[in-house]
């Protein structure tokens, strides 16, 4: 079974690329996330303004254990795109939630919303939608518990960068998207309500703007140029078809609410593929890795794609390697 | 003085590229690019998001001051690092604007899988009630053609008995020309989900007289006759050409489901 594993088809020829279009799909992802990347920062603001730091840490449970399986009901029950979620988790880390608690709901609500959950069975209505669901539902959950518990053994100075902890006021005035946003209230004055929201939402909002772009550059040039015909002589491959999946989600950047429609329609990939492309790309692929660097460290950012794909991968050929 | 000039950019770049990121989008909307770039669902979010940054530059503008002169300056490699920022928020995007295509090429085409029809989806014209939309196309004067999109007829390639129904039917629809080496003409609508990223091709193959000075991509009407040959099993629409006309890139140049 394992050299039959490999008995792979020639893959066919690429062709080249088409700069405009990469243009196009650019210009395409920065448009579709910008107004929830907008909407977060504006939830951030408001969550900045109105809602003191003790409300949220009294909602929260004390146990950073409880706290995982809290965030991860949290992503069920609230569904948040991973655009706008960012800010969102930037302001909870600042508010005092435990930053293992706040990036396991950031990574949990995209993949296991229940918006997420729908369009997979209407994506699969005819290729057995509740069996991809369960699957997508049940491996994504695994995953999630087995980062929600690597998470909570980190140190806040592991997984954030230094503004993410402190607010941009206390770091070095450069790095900030606008120094002058932050320095320049009103001599004699404290920041009023209207003005500290303005502030909160045009710094989360320009501040992560600037990853959204890059990840949009990345995303579009792979989604244009990659040939995904490439990867269909390995789609049905018992050991490298969830590899594909993997990697065919990390190179598409697709949205959780859109991914299974593409993936349905990829004929040459098994359901073990498929399934792997649809638990990973809601966690991490190359855009996400550019929004998660503007709030955690490069380093902490590799660890968690590094787990984060080779769960998926593991439980995907446990499942694929089934009598 | 220098350092003057850049407090005052600094204090009103935030402002400038919010603003800017509006005009792009007010300009999008209003010239119809945004047809071609997202699907229906996401353009008034575009709108609304557009009118926000507007009211939050007004907002910055009147609510905030640029720094004082007393305030520490930053230094200069720090000051060269943040325009860098400001302007890798404005350049790519003002760029991408002004050079982004109008439809996405055939080159793009085949590496998303022009050759498989594997990936369409019915069109909501004849989805759940594509019996009764085939039947009354078929209750229709034979010599009519009958309006169908290119996904329409893969839809009916899929059951053996609207193949029987359909074959040698006159039909009338509009997409893309597509004539790569190596593979006979196509007719090309892109299927988009959310956005332009994500679409993905959908194809009937081009039989009998398609000559003409046809450019790659270009927006065409065909009216022929519909068959459905099999090979190894695989059902791939054509269509007999009997008649060409340019046609203008319609409203909706992508389909959504």
């Amino acid at each position: 079974m394992f050299f039959a594993a490999f008995d792979l088809p020639s893959a066919p020829a690429s062709a080249g690329i088409s700069w405009p279009d990469v243009a196009l799909s650019f210009f395409a992802i920065v448009l579709e996330g910008a107004p929830f990347l907008l909407l977060g920062a504006i939830i951030s603001g408001l969550v900045d303004v109105f809602l003191p730091a003790g409300v949220i840490k009294d909602w929260l449970p004390r146990s950073k254990t409880q706290g995982v399986f809290a965030a991860i009901g949290a992503g069920l029950i609230f569904p948040l795109c991973e655009c706008g979620a960012m800010p969102i988790v930037q302001r909870l880390i600042r508010k005092g939630v435990l930053p293992a608690v706040a990036t396991t709901y950031m990574l949990a609500a995209p993949g296991l919303n229940p918006l997420a959950m729908f369009s997979t069975f209407l994506a699969f209505r005819n290729q057995d939608p509740w069996l991809m669901v369960v699957l997508r539902f049940g491996f994504s959950f695994l995953v999630l518990l087995f980062l929600g518990f690597w998470l909570v053994r980190l140190r806040p100075d592991q997984m954030l960068r230094a503004e993410t902890l402190t607010g941009p006021v206390r770091i070095k005035p450069e790095m900030t998207p606008n120094p002058g946003l932050v320095l320049t209230p009103r001599p004699g004055q404290s920041l009023g309500g209207l003005q500290q929201f303005t502030g909160a939402v045009i710094r989360d909002f320009t501040g992560v703007l600037l990853f959204l772009v890059i990840g949009a550059a990345a995303a579009a040039l792979f989604s244009t140029g990659f040939n995904r015909g490439l990867l269909a002589p390995v789609g049905q491959n018992l050991i490298l078809g969830p590899l594909a999946g993997i990697l065919l989600a990390q190179l598409l950047c697709l949205c959780s609410t859109t991914d299974a429609f593409i993936i349905a329609a990829f004929a040459p990939f098994s359901v073990p593929a498929k399934i792997a492309f649809l638990v990973a790309g809601p966690l991490i692929d190359l855009k996400l890795y550019w929004l998660y660097r503007s709030a955690f460290q490069a380093r902490f950012v590799h660890a968690l794609w590094l787990r984060a794909l080779a769960a998926t991968f593991l439980l995907t050929l446990l499942y694929s390697l089934k009598p | 003085m220098n350092d003057r000039i850049a407090r005052q950019i600094s204090f009103f770049a935030p402002a400038a590229v919010m603003s800017a990121w509006a005009t792009v989008m007010f300009h999008t909307i209003a010239s119809g690019h945004i047809n071609r770039l997202l699907s229906p669902m996401f353009r008034n979010y575009v709108l609304l998001a557009a009118i926000l940054l507007v009211v939050l530059s007004g907002l910055y503008l009147l609510l905030y001051q640029p720094d004082s002169e007393t305030a520490p300056a930053v230094a200069p490699t720090g000051r060269l690092r943040q325009f860098g920022r400001w302007l890798m928020l404005l350049v790519p995007l003002v760029a991408a604007s002004v050079l982004s295509p109008t439809a996405l090429s055939s080159t793009t085409a085949g590496l998303r899988g022009l050759d498989s029809t594997a990936g369409v989806t019915p069109m909501p014209s004849w989805n759940a009630a594509s019996q009764k939309s085939a039947q009354d196309a078929l209750a229709a004067d034979p010599n009519q053609p009958v309006p169908v999109e290119v996904t329409d007829l893969i839809t009916l390639s899929r059951s053996s008995e609207q193949i029987a129904a359909f074959e040698g039917r006159k039909v009338r629809t509009v997409g893309l020309f597509v004539a790569q080496p190596g593979s006979g003409p196509k007719l090309v609508r892109w299927i988009m989900w959310c956005c332009a990223a994500d679409a993905i091709p959908a194809s009937v193959e081009l039989g009998g007289n398609t000559s003409g000075d046809w450019k790659d991509t270009q927006w065409l009407e065909i009216v022929g006759r519909a068959h459905f040959p099999s090979t190894l099993g695989h059902v791939v629409p054509r269509i007999d050409v009997e008649s060409i006309t340019p046609t203008q890139e319609p409203d909706e140049p992508y389909l959504s489901p």
